[in-house]
Parts: C-alpha cells; structure tokens; sequence
C-alpha cells in the first residue's frame, strides 16, 4: 500500500483534524529539501507556503474552508504564471522574470485553498520529452533500474511534475500536455497524467508554447486524485477565447467505474515489433482485464497514425516559432547588449534560448516562410485533418481506446539520442490526442523486468472526461497498482 | 532543399538567433535530419483535404469592447530590463 498521501486521502485527515496544513506542508518542505538531488523544484515557496498553510488552518478553525481541499500542498509547473514568483519555463531567457498576474490555472487552485509548494522543474519552455533542456538542468526519475545504479530520465516536458508526485515531494501537480508533456512523463514516473480536451482548461497565464496544443492538466498518483484535480482546475474562462464554453461536470463526484456494455478500441497501428515485450504484455493484459470488467474488445484502425508525429514536428515548431517571437529582451527577461536594435535582438535570443528550443524556431520559422508555407504547414495542418478524422470514425464504434503511452520504460539520462528526430519518437503514442484535440489520460499498470514503472494510454471523444475517468477508474481499482519507487537519495 | 550554411544563416536573421560559425555543422544536420523526417508527408494524398488550424468547433465569442484598470504602466514595465519615465529603453534605431 502508499503510506504517502493523495488529494483524497489528506481531505480526510484535515478534515478529522489528525494533521493540520502547516505539519503537512512542512513535511513536504522537509522532502523536498531531503530530495534536492532529484531538481524537482526551479523555486521552492518555502515561506509563503508555511504562511498559505497557516491561513488555511485558520479558515479551517473559524469553519470558512474555501474547498475540501483547502490546505493540501501541491507544487506547479514553472510554465505557470505566478504572481510574485518567479516564472522560468527552465529556461535563461526568463531566469529572472516575475510575473505580476496570476495564470487562470493556479488562481483556481488558491481558490480552492491549495498551497504551493513552488515551482517545478521541465524542459525549455516545454519543448523536450526527457527534461534535459532545461536551463536548470536534468531532473532525476525517482525510479532506477533493478540491474543498474544509473540515474534515468524522468521524462519530459512536466518531468519535475511527474517526479515531485512520484518522490513524495508533493502530492499532486500541475503540468502542461502538448504533445505528451503530461502523460509521458507520467508513465515514466508510474503516476498518473492526465490531459483534458483542448478547451477544456483555461491557458491564460501559462508560457504557450503551441496555442492550438497546450493543454493543462494534473499530474496524480490516482485517478481519483486526477478527477478531483480536473474538478478544480477546468471550466470556461473569459480570458482565455479558446476555452469551452460546454458546462464542466463533476468528475468526481460522477466517478462511475462500471464499464459493462463499454466498446474498447485497440488501434491496430499502434503495435509495432519493436514495442518491449513486457509493454505489449501489459497492453494485453488490460485488454483481458476489460472484457472480463464487462467491456467488448474491438480492433480498429486510425490509419494516419504514423503520419502524427511528422505533422506535429511542423505545426507545433511553427507556432512556437511565432510565440516565442515575444522573447526580444525589451519587454521582460534577458536582455543582452547589442550594437544596435537587431544585434541586441539576435544575441539575446542565441544566448537565451537552448539548442532545441533554437532548433524548433528555426524549423519553425522555416516552415512558415514564404515558398515553403503550403508545401509544409498547410500540409500538415491538413494531414491533422485526416488524423482528427480517424479518430471522428472510430468513436462512431467505440466508447475509448486503449494503447501503450511510451515505446519503452525509462530510459538513462545519460543514453539520451544525440539525434533531435530519435527523441521525437518518444511521443510517438502521445501527440496524435493533440493533434485531434482530445483527452488523453496515462495510468502505470505494471512494472517491467527492471522493476520499471509501464503506462498506459485511454483515449475518448472530445469532452468524454467523465468517460475516459471512468474506464481509468475501473482498471485502477481492478490492478491497485501499488508500486513505488525505494528512496535513494534518502541514502 | 537542404541546410546549407548559407541558409542557414539567412534562417538565423528571419528568426533574429544569431548563429556562431562553430554550431552551424551539427546545426545543419540535425535540421536536415528533422526537415527528412517530415518530408514523409509529400507521400500523402491532400488534394481534397481542408487544413485544420485548430481542433476546437466553437465560435470565438467576441468581448464587449470596455475600458478596465488591469495592466496598469507601473505593471508592465516592471520586469522591463531598461527603462526610462514611462518607456521601455532600446538601443537607437533613427540613423
């Protein structure tokens, strides 16, 4: 069993008033110091997160609780805006930028009376599926490998939110999922990630990285803790035009894992020889486990699926490119010396950003410019059509779709590919959700040879939280996959 | 098409990175080799396809058009690395 906590658990013990806000908090102050090694954290709010506390256990005493929820320590993505704290995307362009404005996001968990614990480390500017870019370098995966003292990756771009959640150094977190930055991670990690339809949550005051992409969601160690996360976080904001206006539901509370008369979809272009054969058994055995649960298992087919990863490499690029035009060291962040208005521009930028970040506006901007425009980013805007397509036909057939989340288990930091495209792949399973604009959840199954955590991926129709929540909810409860990773740093 | 430095360097002005002379061989080949890998797309018939820029089916809502007091001067040259009164300081661009 997890003796550490989760949302739902430590509801229950404020509430019967066995801990109070500030002994927890500081508890997870004390891991966070203790896990230092694993640079989970680019900013640790240490004092004002004993103050939140304190003011939360005084809401509690005088009974003017904000949420069940109020006083629970979470930590947050450092690519959320944070009034008064500093907001990085790990990246040296940044390094020094403070917002004054809150992202809708985190307001809504101050809202509800949750405690940041800081700001977790990711990727530069979200762009990275190992959390090797960052500017504040690697974080480490909690977990290593039976056979090896090598310290492995902890996926990426939320791979400070996966690992926090993992290592205990906080309870839940929030990360952003463009095109696998929740889930990945959250596979490598045994966590479960969860990122919600496009619209689904507001992006107001989160760095964009890819406007038509960017999802928010929670990074948790149960679905549960996933649904009540969800609960607080999405809604229509008027701040944010691309958020949806359908009414959110209550997740949580509607929590049914009853499947029975549920179709599942296994996609047949997702298997592949080189997938390990512990994953495949595992994508196998789920299988198994829903039609006993009373699901019909259906094979089906999403015929573009090769063709997600190649178009996401053009359109997410090419809106980073033109997102990331902001960063030109007049407004805010670094500024570097220049002889001129264009040299001050173009050094600031290459001493700035890092190499992939450079690679992808570079890419970015050359699949935008003129002669190029239509033969690559209309084309792949194109191909997300037929991709949203396969995905329109098969939930005429299905209720949601089961795959691996990753092609291999984590992975050690120090094996990284030296070659940009050989990273890519990492996403391969994750990006076509994006692409098609729909919910995607990640949730550990088993653990492979190594005692490496596997995930797997459900998929439903745009606004199918509920659902998606639910078939989640059914294998957790089904497997109680109870796996955590021994604490070494703690050696 | 192909990376070469010159193309390379002309890229590096449009997206305004300067490029030290030192990156431009593994900076050219990890953009071939990523420009190769999306280039498998020439292989799909797209003819009668539309493009989708963005997976949402909504209609952007349109705001009432009123004045608020959020952004204030003081707020939005806070994090300013130069500035002077109420400006944001660049380096002179009348010649």
């Amino acid at each position: 069993m997890r003796d550490s906590h989760t949302l739902k658990s430590l509801a229950v013990l404020l509430e019967n008033k066995k801990i109070s806000s500030k002994e927890v908090t500081s508890e997870y102050l004390k891991n966070i110091e203790s896990g230092k090694e694993l640079n989970c954290y680019n900013t640790i709010s240490q004092e004002k997160a004993l103050i939140d506390a304190e003011k939360s256990d005084e809401r509690r005493k005088s009974q003017n609780l904000r949420s069940k929820y109020d006083g629970i320590p979470i930590g947050i993505k450092d690519l959320f805006c944070t009034k008064g704290v500093a907001t990085t995307a790990s990246s040296r362009i940044l390094s020094n930028f403070i917002p004054n404005y809150e992202s809708t996001v985190t307001q809504k968990c101050g809202e509800a009376g949750m405690i940041s614990l800081g700001k977790l480390n990711c990727d530069e500017f979200a762009m990275g599926s190992t959390n090797k870019t960052s500017f504040f370098g690697s974080v480490k995966n909690p977990w290593k490998s039976l056979n090896s003292d090598n310290e492995l990756v902890p996926g990426g771009s939320s791979g400070g939110s996966a690992a926090a959640v993992s290592g205990d150094l906080c309870v839940a977190s929030l990360g952003t999922d463009t095109g696998g930055s929740i889930r990945q991670p959250a596979s490598f990690t045994g966590t479960v990630g969860l990122k919600p339809s496009y619209g689904r949550v507001s992006r107001w005051g989160i760095v964009a990285f890819a406007s038509s992409l960017d999802q928010a969601g929670p990074i948790t160690k149960t679905v549960e803790d996933a649904a009540i996360f969800l609960d607080i976080i999405s809604g229509h904001d008027e701040k944010d035009s691309t958020s949806s206006v359908n009414p959110k539901e209550n997740y949580y509370e509607n929590l049914n894992p009853d499947i029975k008369g549920m179709k599942i979809g296994i996609p047949k272009e997702f298997r592949s020889d080189k997938l390990p054969a512990s994953t495949q058994k595992s994508w196998d055995e789920c299988a198994d486990l829903l039609k006993t649960n009373g699901a019909e298992i259906l094979d089906i087919s999403l015929p573009h699926t090769m063709s997600a990863l190649p178009a996401y490499y053009i359109i997410a690029p090419a809106e980073a490119s033109s997102n990331l035009a902001r960063y030109d060291g007049v407004r805010y962040g670094l500024r570097v010396k220049g002889n001129d208005l264009i040299d001050m521009y173009e050094k600031t930028r290459s001493e700035g950003f890092g190499d992939e970040v450079k690679r992808r506006i570079l890419i970015g901007t050359y699949v935008l410019s003129s002669g190029y425009y239509d033969a690559y980013y209309i084309k792949a805007q194109k191909i997300r059509s037929l991709i949203k397509s396969d995905y329109v036909e098969a939930f005429k057939k299905v209720d949601a779709i089961l795959t691996p989340s990753t092609p291999s288990t984590a992975f050690e930091i120090a094996n990284e590919p030296s070659d940009p495209v050989q990273n890519y792949l990492n996403d391969i399973f994750t990006v076509p959700v994006n692409l098609a604009g729909l919910p995607g959840i990640s949730i550990p199954f088993a653990n492979d040879e190594n005692n490496l955590p596997i995930g797997l991926q459900l998929i439903t129709n745009s606004f199918e939280e509920q659902k998606l929540l639910n078939v989640a909810r059914n294998i957790e409860e089904t497997i109680s996959y109870s796996e955590t990773p021994e604490k070494w740093w703690l050696k | 098409m192909e990376f070469d430095k010159k193309s390379l360097l002309k890229l590096g002005k449009l997206a305004r990175i300067s490029i030290s002379e030192n990156k431009l061989n593994n900076l050219s080949k990890d953009l071939n080799s990523i420009l190769e890998f999306v280039d498998q797309l020439k292989e799909i018939k797209t003819d009668q396809v539309d493009p989708t820029s963005n997976s949402l089916n909504q209609k952007l809502e349109v705001r009432d058009d009123k004045v608020d007091n959020k952004n204030s001067t003081e707020d939005v040259l806070e994090n300013a690395p130069e500035k002077e009164m109420d400006f944001f300081v660049v380096p002179k661009v009348i010649e």
